[in-house]
């Protein structure tokens, strides 16, 4: 009697896990549509529940460079998620904070003041557009790491490039020259940059050294996306003076670029630096990026744009 | 019929305990605490108010619907009151859903004093509209629901465990459940392929409970900076998805409890 009985419990038990597996099936579709609903909601929160790095640190309890890896890591997950980034009210708010708190817990994470100075610093939407927080964490890191060349190196590159300031730039290359660790040419780049203020080639070496000099991905990719874009910037320009002069010539514009090489002015015309043709509008004689191109263009200081026409009309003439 | 009369019994003897009254007054006192707290910020008061009420609410909430959770099938089986019941014409899934309803009783009956708590504290601050304390429903109703799916993965853990591990398990459980959208997003950011999916299979299968924390203070008080209004198709589909997971574990706990051998 007790067999059968526990026979039949089996067979009802497994008649359940049964029902279970088919109602667990239906759990995807529900959780994506309660996903899709939710994620049309347009404002994320962007929160931080402790905000003083004196306070978290003194509740990580001994446990601090555990805790600055985590924030670290929330830091990198805070700033990569651009989906994310875009859905709140002010795209990078708590960026300084968290790198206060992560280079607070763990004063000798290097990548921290390094990446996370560059993240502060590039322009609205790349990065928070605040150089001036992205110099007062560079200065945290030197007080610390003094002979860190390194340091002063990204901290004249974002005087340099990001707040045109170019003696402050050549100064802090300068005192990076001074360090036995500094690598040679780093006196000839604070030679250039105190004298040449504001020149292109200045700005190219700079994003040359910073793509050689990185060993984080996404560093040397934002050095990469600088570096093209400025070749795209030099080659519309050059095309744009010599459409000009075409004009200047026959009155009008060329219907194809090709016409400025048959009528002498190039020997070939540039594509953009990935193998792209550019666009070329014949009625308003402006050239521009291909749409389809997978060259990421970031703005180019206009400043370069007289400096680099007046070295062409030199030439020209 | 059985059920009820189990659930009903079930519900008395969850009042009769003291720990159930403390947690309730410590609720209590944590809700009119936050008028104190919220004199320390700047503005908002009534947002802080919000913000501690509707924490307590969900956190006291937790701690019941686990320690009492957790006993629900194993102090029967300990005190041998089980073979008593199970000699009467009383089916196992009965025993398993009368106890789980009660248990739901008790809790809703908790939820509701915490909110008119919550909605007398505000009432005395002032601030909040009449349109505010009806915004308070939802918010309430979907703390309750992650409350009952709690109750409901303790109670298959109180089926085969010890109250102890069912603790141990139900609280990481709970915890993982509120960083699931964050599992979806690390992997994401996997290379490998493998583990994207296993993060994916994870993010299904383990209960999403911030499905249930999605209306906040921002949704009840709908001031200029924190105006976000309630959608009430997503609370419905969180509905479904509560209710979905509630009805598999407590067929999982149905099965587990059907298998035992109580002789």
């Amino acid at each position: 009697m007790n067999t059968r009985k526990l026979a039949n419990n089996g067979a009802r038990a497994r008649a359940l896990l049964g029902t279970c597996v088919v109602l667990a099936l239906l759990i995807k579709p529900v959780q994506d549509r309660v996903e899709a609903r939710l994620g049309q909601q347009s404002i994320v929160a962007d929160q931080l529940y402790f905000g003083s790095p004196a306070a978290v640190k003194k509740m990580s309890l001994g446990y601090e460079c555990l805790l600055a890896d985590v924030y670290w890591m929330r830091t990198i997950q805070y700033y990569g998620r651009r989906g994310e980034a875009a859905k709140r009210p002010v795209r990078y708010k708590n960026l300084g904070t968290l790198l206060d708190i992560t280079t607070t817990l763990d004063p000798d994470l290097l990548d921290a003041y390094r990446a996370g100075s560059s993240f502060l610093a590039e322009a609205d939407p790349i990065g928070a557009g605040q150089p001036r927080e992205a110099i007062k964490l560079l200065d945290k890191g030197i007080s610390r790491h003094p002979l860190q060349w390194r340091l002063w190196f990204d901290k004249g590159f974002i005087y340099f490039w990001f707040l045109k300031d170019f003696k402050s730039a050549g100064e802090a290359w300068l005192a990076a020259s001074r360090l036995s660790t500094a690598p040679p040419w780093m006196e000839g780049l604070a030679a250039m940059g105190l004298s040449r203020s504001g020149a292109v080639e200045t700005a190219k070496t700079l994003w040359q050294h910073q793509y050689q000099e990185s060993n984080r991905a996404d560093v040397m990719e934002n050095a990469r996306n600088h570096l093209l874009s400025i070749q795209v910037a030099e080659d519309l320009w050059t095309l744009e003076f010599f459409l000009n002069k075409y004009r200047e010539r026959t009155g009008s514009f060329p219907q194809r670029l090709d016409d400025l090489v048959r009528a002498g002015f190039l020997r070939y015309i540039p594509r953009d630096p990935l193998g792209t043709p550019y666009r070329y509008d014949p009625k308003i004689g402006k050239i521009r990026l291909d749409p389809q191109t997978k060259v990421r263009r970031l703005d180019v200081p206009e400043a370069y744009r007289e400096a680099y026409l007046g070295r062409i009309a030199r030439l020209y003439q | 019929m059985t059920i009820l009369t189990i659930a009903r019994n079930t519900f008395r003897e969850n009042i009769r305990d003291k720990i159930l009254y403390n947690l309730i007054l410590f609720a209590l006192i944590m809700i009119l605490s936050s008028v104190a707290l919220g004199q320390l910020t700047l503005g908002h008061e009534e947002k802080v108010i919000v913000d501690i009420g509707l924490s307590a609410i969900s956190i006291f909430g937790t701690l019941i619907a686990i320690f009492i959770g957790i006993s629900l099938v194993y102090k029967e089986l300990e005190k041998r009151t089980v073979y008593a019941l199970l000699a009467k014409p009383v089916h196992r899934h009965e025993f398993i859903l009368g106890k789980y309803l009660g248990l739901l009783c008790t809790l809703l009956v908790n939820v509701v004093i915490m909110a008119i708590g919550l909605i007398l504290t505000l009432m005395y601050h002032g601030g909040v509209g009449f349109p505010g304390y009806l915004r308070l429903i939802p918010a309430v109703y979907l703390s309750f629901l992650s409350l009952a799916l709690t109750t409901a993965l303790a109670l298959v853990f109180s089926t085969f465990s010890t109250p102890a591990l069912s603790a141990l398990f139900t609280f990481f459980l709970w915890v993982i459940g509120h960083f699931n959208g964050d599992l979806l997003e690390f992997g994401r950011l996997m290379k490998s392929v493998p583990l994207q999916w296993l993060f994916r299979v994870l993010y299904y299968v383990l209960p999403n409970l911030s499905n249930f924390t999605t209306i906040d203070s921002r949704n009840v008080i709908e001031s200029a900076a924190y105006r976000q209004p309630i959608d009430p198709i997503a609370v419905l589909w969180v509905t479904v998805y509560g209710l979905l997971y509630c009805g598999i574990l407590l067929v999982l706990s149905i099965a587990v409890f059907s298998r035992r051998d109580f002789k």
